[in-house]
């Protein structure tokens, strides 16, 4: 018989994840429909679930020290609304589902689902952001791209669960998100991209690409970006094509009902080379 | 001086939609109901070798082809599509049967225990099993092909269509000694009704089918509703019981029927003038795995093949294949959508290739009263496409605009198309098949009901017909009522289809009015009937498809302007402009409402509702991967109407339900078309074909 448990304090969620396999849930909106069964029937889940919504202390940002501190049960829509949160966050969220589903759903849980098309991983791993697990022992912290391995899969442990993000403040002076869906609005991604540049004394002082949808993970080199550096924009400009075969491998994608990979590594490529064409 | 009738009154049913205290059937509670949900067939083709259903618990039943007691097969042309399979499986997610009982959790995890045994056959996906072959002509098609100055030859290929209404099929029923009561969300109440005598072998006065509102249907409510019937009242005429049978979404999408996929080649002999002297279309749709409506979807789009225009000489022929995939229906537009997009852009390319502009070659072309239609009846009522067409462009600036973005080159375009719809059933389907009755009753309030079969599915019948009523005998709109149709006081006013309902059904409604009106006492009961009379200058050949298709029809012009993102490929329609001669409003939100929606549903249909089915079953078969277009998507979108009132409609209204969703896959392709300066010649247009046109297509 599968448990259902709705703790009130996260020392006793913890409890719960050291005593027994439990699967996290966070908003819920993708785990809803990843198990959806006969309306007006109960969900049946095939492992113990674990509520958090009862779980206060995840629940909120904070600004310090030159970072943002994002509790894992923060909803979406209180993210994007938050001052302190990086504008491309903000962006990336204002393009996630639907009003009702961002009332609801948490970055944690973005990332804990570990879709490859989670249209918030791209811009959180181009921030370099964190993710704070805790387990009943303590915590440690992981950078997210290290954290995702592969579509659905984590290296996270069964009695860890997140318990923040922690975004580095950072204020680039050029970035941009763009997600490409089926639609205009509430559409999952067919591929997605980030990118953003710091340029100090007319040099590239830092250069990060990331990619969405196109890999088993969002895909992001810093040997690639680092090999930019020092070099000044026309210089990344004139050495555009350079630039796109450093990706041409990196970039992956696979056919399904939404797409193709055809498009989706060309559409990648033209927004890369349409983020350097802006610059 | 009474008002103009087209002035909008407060759609009726306003207040319970919006309130959300609006019945669906869903939303009918019935004491004591079970739940019935179907086993389907988990393979693509084959053959049942044996099934082993597990020891059912007490209350639990299961109920299968041995349980109907009529004809397993559902009404509808041919009947050939049974309720529940016997032996052959030709489609993945076939019925088989139904395990009804009082606990969802309990039903659910019988059907997952059943145990099936198969024998596999190759299934087919070609066009090798044809079930319908016609073919007809006019003038002397090979004449003109053998002395054409120029022969033009091009293949167009249009995809499904989801209907994807809001409110997923339904139907909920239950019995009162042998009478048998379904209450469901459906078109065609008298459809439902006489599948339902036909596979339980009953009297009339045994079945009694009741509409509550409906979420939507475009077809889709049409004909699949009366296998859904046939399977519920077998089961309640088995267990005696309330029973509901609910789809879920992804069941709905995967097993309901769809539009049809067509391949049209069409050639074109065209003189010395640049005059376009005959046509030959060649239209194969796939039937999926029966035939159902099919072949009335097919001869729809054949009669339609010369698109807007008259063509002196034709030469038409057209097929139904089989194959073994989910079986195809009725969609609204049923069979236009598909022929006037490849007439439009074969239209469209013709003059391309002649280096003329395509407007003014379509113009030279267009069909004028007392024309000869393609079937070689005679287009009878003034013909205001010039008007129509002139309005539009005055309104859309297009040909400033086509010019500007040609010149820019800047992946933005034009785009339009030129349109009609035959009002009504072809032919004389109306008197010979149809033959509908309209009731009116006036109790001794002087309230009166209007008694008809039509379905409100969210088109505004209820409100159309009440201000007929209301307007004719030239009382307030409270006092008439248009209770939701039940087969045990409506007569048969024929199905919510084909465009028909306002023309036909209201038109006997406003003739029932006029005579309650011309013999009115106060406070004295009375009641009219009404029964259709075919006007005798209908003459319809159905096997030769010669004379008159339709008693009436109505035209449109859609423009659309499009920008393709150069980085994505993908489309945003920038705006849209629509002209319509619809005869005569009856209300001038109603039609607001319906050409909006028509528009954008036929504007999806050309560049973004992209279904697949693959290896026998649907791809994108929930919401999440079906794309339907959100108001994002949308545009602003401006309409007009022309005035041009048939003496056959009330007010002199025709049909606008399927009208306005015609042109939007023509407009919105063309426009593409141009703004890539690539040739468009399958649709959807999505961003991955632009991509590939763009690489490898012709100029």
């Amino acid at each position: 018989m599968v448990k259902h448990i709705i703790p009130d304090t996260l020392s006793e969620a913890l409890k719960y994840l050291y005593q027994g396999d439990f699967q996290v849930f966070a908003g819920g909106t993708d785990l809803m429909v990843q198990n959806r069964s006969w309306s007006e029937t109960s969900i049946e889940f095939t492992k113990n679930m674990l509520y958090c919504f009862n779980l206060q202390e995840l629940k909120g940002i904070t600004a310090i020290d030159g970072r943002i501190e994002i509790g894992a049960m923060t909803p979406l829509e209180t993210i994007m609304n938050h001052p302190d949160v990086p504008s491309l966050l903000s962006e990336a969220i204002g393009e996630m589902a639907s009003p009702a589903i961002r009332h609801i759903a948490t970055l944690a849980g973005n990332i804990g689902n570990a879709s490859p098309a989670g249209d918030s991983l791209p811009v959180l791993i181009l921030y370099d952001a964190w993710v704070e697990l805790r387990n009943m022992a303590g915590f440690r912290m992981i950078l997210l791209k290290d954290l995702i391995i592969g579509p659905r899969k984590t290296v996270m442990h069964p009695e860890e669960m997140i318990v923040k993000i922690v975004i580095p403040k950072h204020r680039f002076d050029f970035e941009r998100f763009v997600k490409v869906g089926g639609r205009k609005a509430d559409a999952i991604s067919k591929v997605s991209f980030a990118g953003a540049v710091d340029i100090e004394d007319g040099k590239i002082a830092d250069l990060r690409l990331t990619f969405g949808a196109v890999g088993k993970t969002v895909v992001r080199n810093e040997t690639v970006e680092g090999a930019w550096i020092g070099m000044t924009i026309s210089e990344l400009k004139n050495g555009i094509w350079r630039l796109i075969d450093m990706y041409d491998p990196l970039i992956l994608p696979i056919d399904d009902q939404r797409s193709n990979k055809h498009y989706r590594k060309t559409v990648a490529i033209n927004l890369l080379r349409d983020f350097v064409d802006q610059l | 001086m009474q008002k103009d009738i087209s002035i909008s009154v407060n759609k009726i049913d306003n207040y319970e939609k919006i309130s959300g205290c609006a019945k669906y059937v869903n939303d009918v509670q019935i004491e004591g109901a079970l739940y019935a949900k179907t086993f389907r067939s988990p393979i693509i083709s084959g053959e049942i070798v044996s099934i082993t259903v597990p020891k059912l618990p007490d209350g639990y039943f299961a109920v299968d082809y041995r349980d109907v007691p009529g004809k397993n097969g559902v009404k509808i042309i041919k009947d050939d599509m049974p309720i529940f399979a016997e032996k052959i499986l030709r489609y993945f997610g076939e019925p088989i049967l139904l395990i009804v009982g009082p606990q969802k959790s309990v039903v659910q995890s019988l059907i997952n225990k059943i145990i099936l045994e198969t024998k596999l056959i190759e299934p087919i996906y070609d066009e090798s099993n044809i079930a319908i072959n016609y073919h007809y002509e006019k003038g002397n098609p090979q004449n003109a092909f053998s002395s054409a100055n120029r022969i033009f030859e091009y293949t167009y290929q249009t995809g499904y269509q989801e209907q994807a209404y809001i409110e997923p099929q339904g139907m909920i029923g239950y019995s009162e000694g042998d009478k048998i009561t379904l209450i469901g969300s459906i078109q065609c109440p008298y459809y439902v009704k006489n599948a339902v005598l036909l596979a339980l072998g009953c009297s009339s006065e045994q079945v009694r089918i009741i509409q509550p509102a409906v979420g939507g249907a475009f077809g889709g409510k049409e004909e699949f509703p009366s296998l859904m019937g046939c399977q519920l009242a077998v089961a309640i005429n088995k267990i005696h019981k309330p029973i509901r049978l609910i789809y879920e979404r992804e069941e709905d999408i995967e097993v309901t029927t769809k539009r049809h996929p067509a391949i049209i080649r069409m050639k074109a002999a065209v003189d010395s003038d640049n005059s376009l002297v005959a046509i030959s279309s060649d239209i194969r749709l796939d039937g999926g795995a029966y035939l159902g409506l099919s072949n009335v979807v097919l001869s729809r789009a054949m009669i339609a093949t010369t698109g807007a225009y008259t063509i002196p000489n034709v030469d038409c022929s057209g097929i139904v294949y089989l194959t073994n995939t989910v079986p195809n229906g009725a969609f609204r537009g049923f069979g236009a959508p598909q022929i006037f997009y490849a007439v439009e852009m074969f239209l469209n390319h013709i003059a391309k290739d002649l280096g003329i502009d395509p407007l003014d070659f379509k113009m030279k072309h267009l069909a004028k009263q007392g024309d000869l239609t393609s079937t070689s009846g005679t287009f009878r009522d003034p013909i205001l496409m010039n008007d129509l067409i002139k309005r539009a462009l005055e309104i859309s600036d297009y040909r400033r605009k086509s010019q500007k973005y040609k010149l820019e080159n800047q992946l933005r375009g034009m785009g339009i198309s030129l349109f009609f719809h035959g009002c009504g059933f072809t032919g004389s389907g109306e008197a010979t098949i149809i033959k509908a009755q309209v009731k009116l009753h006036k109790d001794e309030q002087d309230n009166v009901d209007i008694l008809i079969a039509a379905v409100d599915m969210g088109q505004g019948v209820r409100t159309t017909m009440s201000k007929i009523v209301a307007h004719t005998l030239g009382i307030p709109m409270d006092k008439v009522r248009f209770p939701y149709p039940d087969t045990d006081f409506v007569p048969d006013s024929g199905p919510t289809v084909a465009s028909r309902t306002t023309m036909i059904v209201g038109g006997l409604v406003a003739k029932a009015a006029q005579k309650m009106h011309d013999r009115w006492q106060n406070g004295v009961a009375d009641t009219v009937i009404e029964q259709y009379v075919q006007p005798d200058y209908i003459v319809w050949d159905e096997a030769t498809f010669h004379g008159d298709a339709y008693p009436a029809y109505s035209w449109g012009v859609n423009i659309v302007d499009v920008s393709v993102d150069k980085v994505t490929n993908q489309v945003t329609l920038e705006e849209a402009w629509s002209v319509y001669d619809l005869g005569k409003a009856i209300d001038d939100l109603v039609i607001k409402g319906q050409a909006e929606g028509g528009i954008t549903q036929g504007f999806a249909y050309g560049y973004l509702e992209n279904m697949e089915v693959k290896n026998g079953k649907v791809r994108q078969k929930n919401m999440t991967d079906y794309i339907i277009p959100t108001a994002l998507d949308t545009t602003k979108i401006t309409t007009e109407l022309i005035d041009n009132p048939h003496a056959g409609g009330p007010y002199g209204a025709k049909g606008a339900g399927e009208l306005t969703l015609i042109g939007g896959a023509p407009a919105v392709a063309m426009a593409i078309e141009n703004a890539i300066f690539r040739r468009v010649h399958n649709i959807p247009v999505t961003p991955e074909s632009i991509m590939e046109l763009i690489e490898y297509g012709n100029r």
